[in-house]
């Protein structure tokens, strides 16, 4: 499976289907025993790959020691950045987040929403030519959603390559340029939303993925 | 190297200094306890050991004591922590290498066992006026027992489970061989076969490279005990490198 630069590519499948495996393979958060992963050209386990991505993991794993500036200026480090560009950086995250107001928070202490929000900043400190986001909008208000997807929707319109999972049909459909359904661990229909829906002749994305499951099942 | 280092290996002192209640004053506090009870108050009836005054005496194992359980105490906790809430994929997915994830890791516990030595020495040195007659052996014996007590605790924090995985190793692990290391007598008094027992328990060699350092004296020649100290460290060294070049704990 191959994700074209500058692509907003959909994952979406079942629990257990093998989304967060193959981000956690590309992310080298699990060991992989066979076949091989590149990003931009680059084997995933070399650190040049791994400074090209960013990852927002699907559960809230955030350092509980540090408050949200540290937070956003240690991971800025741990990427490369030095201290003047991780601070500026990290100034600017909160901005764009409205985390402004929270800087001196301790994660443990935030809410719901604004965790959500520095899981997003952090995985942007580095300015990553890829982005995955895992579930980002899960568990979260329809309010905070819409801003979830202006902010990666702006990130997109900026070159960024996105890879995306989600449960929700309908997030899929509104923000991704082509879209990949996984079951236990295999491709088993990838194309843009029309054409998915044109390959099925279905009515709607929820048929083509009732369809598309019930076919690999059988 | 890796500009991660730096920020992961402060980030880890970070950590240290705001708990500095948890990781600096209480240890440092129970040491200075144990000093003045032990030594002070059994000074009177315990005159000397081996031609040191007992006050005296005790200093070099209570510090290397509350120095090794700190250095273990941090890093275990510390990566256990990160794996338990999972925000050690952020550094498990940064551009560093395994070697530099470990050292980072370790720094933070070595740094802690340092602030609580220089904290202890800063009060016993002068109240029971102990020397330190070989800086250079004692810096060797203090620089081996932190790598190998910091190595420990990161292999601990990794395989541990739980919370009470990683108290046991210090409850009844670290702590019972410690106290029956030498640190409050001479294991030349101790009858057969205690004494030999003794010399099986690496942290004796421990105690004893560091008592070199500050006394000039010791149960068994300074040469074994570093050497013997530095053998434990390096395994251990081995050990925690194994685990993160290849992931086996820290990566289904």
């Amino acid at each position: 499976m191959s994700v074209a630069d500058g692509d907003f590519f959909g994952l979406l499948g079942p629990n257990g289907a093998g989304k967060t495996t193959l981000i956690s393979a590309v992310c080298n958060l699990i060991r992989v025993t066979a076949g091989e992963i590149s990003v931009f050209g680059h084997p995933h386990g070399e650190l040049a790959a791994r400074r090209l991505v960013g990852l927002a993991e699907q559960d809230v794993n955030l350092d509980r020691f540090l408050d949200v500036e540290e937070t956003l200026r240690y991971h800025g480090g741990y990427y490369g950045l030095d201290r003047a560009r991780a601070r500026a950086r990290a100034r600017e995250m909160m901005d764009v987040f409205d985390l402004r107001a929270k800087a001196q928070v301790r994660a443990p202490k935030l809410s719901g929403g604004m965790r959500r929000r520095l899981l997003l900043a952090r995985a942007l400190m580095h300015e990553p030519r890829l982005v995955i986001l895992d579930e980002p909008t899960a568990g979260v208000d329809f309010e905070l959603r819409l801003e979830l997807w202006r902010y990666i929707r702006r990130l997109h319109a900026q070159g960024t390559t996105i890879l995306l999972t989600t449960h929700y049909l309908e997030e899929a459909e509104e923000l991704c340029e082509e879209i990949a359904l996984i079951r236990s661990g295999r491709v088993i229909a990838r194309d843009t939303a029309d054409g998915l829906r044109a390959a099925y002749d279905a009515g709607s994305l929820a048929d083509v993925y009732v369809k598309a499951m019930g076919a690999a099942a059988a | 190297m890796s500009a991660g280092l730096p920020w992961l290996a402060s980030r880890e002192v970070l950590r240290v200094l705001k708990l500095w209640t948890q990781t600096i004053l209480a240890p440092v506090a129970a040491q200075l306890l144990f000093i003045l009870v032990f030594g002070l108050a059994l000074s009177g009836r315990i005159r000397s050991v081996e031609g040191v005054p007992y006050d005296q005496f005790i200093v070099p194992g209570l510090t290397i004591m509350a120095m090794v359980q700190a250095a273990y105490a941090n890093n275990s906790s510390s990566v256990f922590q990160a794996r338990f809430d999972r925000y050690i994929n952020d550094i498990l997915a940064a551009p560093m290498r395994p070697w530099e994830i470990n050292l980072g890791l370790s720094l933070g516990g070595a740094v802690r066992a340092l602030l609580i030595g220089v904290a202890l020495l800063a009060v016993a040195l002068p109240v029971t006026g102990a020397p330190v007659h070989e800086p250079l052996a004692l810096a060797l014996a203090m620089l081996l027992a932190l790598v190998l007590f910091s190595a420990l605790g990161v292999v601990v924090g990794i395989y541990a489970d739980t919370w009470d995985h990683a108290g046991f190793v210090n409850n009844l692990l670290i702590l019972p061989l410690t106290f029956l290391g030498g640190v409050f007598y001479s294991v030349d008094v101790l009858p057969s076969p205690w004494h030999e027992l003794s010399h099986a328990n690496p942290i004796f060699y421990i105690v004893q490279a560091v008592r070199y350092g500050f006394l000039g004296t010791s149960d068994v020649s300074v040469v074994l005990a570093l050497g013997v100290t530095g053998a434990l460290a390096a395994v251990m060294v081995a050990w925690s490198s194994w685990l993160f070049a290849t992931g086996r704990r820290l990566k289904p």
